[in-house]
């Protein structure tokens, strides 16, 4: 049976925790067991040390990976900050030696070391690599057939390529995401803004107005291109970012219509069968319209 | 926005600041910068340049090359950045204007300029181990979970394991909040 170390980094331990829910459910059910990974803590994100030091990001990091190379397995995330900064961190730490070296020096203080063996994937590329659209097909009790989905990977599923431990063939036209949510029945079709970013992170919290804007720019490109039922996403920020946002244009009257936001795993778990309140129960924008419909569709 | 005077910042260049800036900005990681030519790939992509921020990637190199310093850090710019990537990708001089973007981040902490949503994550990585950190736990309770992830939030040990770490990094030179 194959194994990972199921990272859950901040957002989703404490904000989103029913995108947690959604792994510990859908994994196990296609024969994936998932480790807890015991004593993880955050990757770390962007505007904590990768904005202070190097060497110090690159050994969080790396002690985070290392819980999973003591176990011999890699590290599974449903976060795109996660994998971002932990492939960035593991790909540093293996193509500098010297830094590999400060890394393990700081490790060794509380007896640990980091090989560069774990890696960091994305839940995304384990369900499109290893399981596979025909068996994710195959374990539907409910379809999306006749819904049209904008999807979102989000900056960190796609850049920077040579850092990422899985890239799309073009990272600027991606598809991952897209054959994804097609194989649960939906359209989710090509839209102008695919690959914008949404707004969330350290530019919204620079500049709230700048962050709405981006995002509003890509509702725009949504209503109008997409006639979007539903957004799904491949990143727990995009996520948060996308729902919350709606609600503060709504208030200013700059947005046409409310679309619910979703995970992609959340969205497989709903479709698997398992509890939408326990898979998908926390939100802003509403989502409990389209789960009835999806349920009513059997 | 002020007029960059080319012909005072080159004299400037020459004696003090030119050299330090960048080469401190080399030192904090961004090892590639003097590859760029100005070719603005990185800018048309940039979504920090898109939403109309000051120094984004291109301006922000060339005004380390020209050795502005102080000019930067009346300016959240750096901070703003989403750490994307989308520059890296696209520059064909292999500058990773990402790390330039990230080596200022790192120079400007040392004058002590740092949002304060920045200095809250960074203490609260060292508090909790984890930059964002919510004391409620009715989200987790409401889906079913156990109240406390199996995170450095319910193993001292490893949070003690990550203090160690933290504490032999350069937050221990900067002295942003006491490491108790």
């Amino acid at each position: 049976m194959k194994k990972y170390g199921l990272f859950l980094g901040c957002n989703i331990a404490f904000n989103r925790p029913d995108v947690e829910v959604s792994m510990r459910k859908v994994f196990p059910a296609f024969g994936i067991e998932l480790d807890n990974l015991d004593g993880q803590s955050c990757c770390p994100t962007w505007g904590t040390m990768p904005s202070v030091d190097l060497v110090g990001w690159c050994a969080v990091a790396a002690r985070n990976l290392a819980l999973g190379e003591e176990k011999g397995i890699d590290l599974i995330t449903a976060c795109n900050t996660c994998y971002s900064s932990l492939c960035e961190a593991r790909h540093k730490i293996l193509t500098d030696e010297k830094l590999y070296k400060k890394v393990n020096e700081v490790l060794s203080k509380i007896g640990k070391k980091y090989q560069g063996k774990s890696k960091c994937r994305h839940i995304a590329w384990v369900l499109y690599e290893d399981i596979g659209l025909e068996k994710i097909e195959e374990k539907l009790k409910y379809r999306l057939d006749g819904m049209r989905i904008a999807v979102q990977p989000g900056c960190h599923f796609l850049w920077p390529s040579e850092s990422l431990t899985e890239k799309e063939e073009d990272p600027f036209n991606p598809v991952i995401l897209r054959n994804l949510c097609e194989a649960l029945g939906a359209k989710a079709p090509y839209y102008s803004r695919l690959i914008d970013c949404c707004g969330a992170g350290a530019l919204k919290s620079t500049s709230p107005e700048k962050a709405l804007k981006l995002a509003e720019s890509k509702f725009k490109s949504i209503e109008e291109e997409v006639k979007a039922d539903l957004i799904v996403t491949t990143c727990s920020s995009c996520m948060i970012q996308l729902d919350e946002s709606q609600q503060k244009l709504k208030k200013i009257g700059k947005l046409k219509k409310e679309i619910p936001v979703f995970h992609y795993i959340q969205i497989l778990a709903i479709c698997m069968g398992f509890d939408p309140k326990k898979v998908a129960g926390i939100c802003i924008t509403p989502r409990d319209k389209i789960i009835r419909k999806i349920l009513e569709e059997k | 926005m002020n007029v960059i005077n080319l012909t005072y910042l080159r004299e400037r260049e020459k004696k003090e600041y030119g050299k330090r800036t960048i080469t401190v900005i080399q030192e904090f990681g961004a090892e590639n910068i003097a590859q760029c030519m100005q070719c603005g790939a990185c800018s048309s992509i940039c979504p920090l340049s898109i939403s109309g921020f000051e120094w984004y990637n291109k301006k922000l190199i060339k005004g380390i090359e020209l050795g502005l310093r102080d000019e930067f850090f009346d300016d959240p710019t750096p901070w703003a950045c989403v750490a994307c990537n989308r520059c890296s990708e696209v520059c064909p001089r292999d500058v990773n204007p990402f790390e330039v973007m990230f080596a200022m981040r790192r120079l400007m902490i040392e004058e002590f300029v740092i949002p304060p949503t920045a200095l809250e994550a960074l203490r609260s990585l060292y508090e909790h181990g984890h930059a964002i950190y919510v004391e409620n736990r009715k989200a987790r309770k409401a889906v079913g979970l156990d109240e406390k992830p199996p995170t450095t939030d319910s193993n001292e040990k490893a949070l003690e394991e990550l203090r160690i770490i933290l504490k032999n990094t350069r937050l221990i030179e900067l002295g942003l909040f006491p490491l108790k």
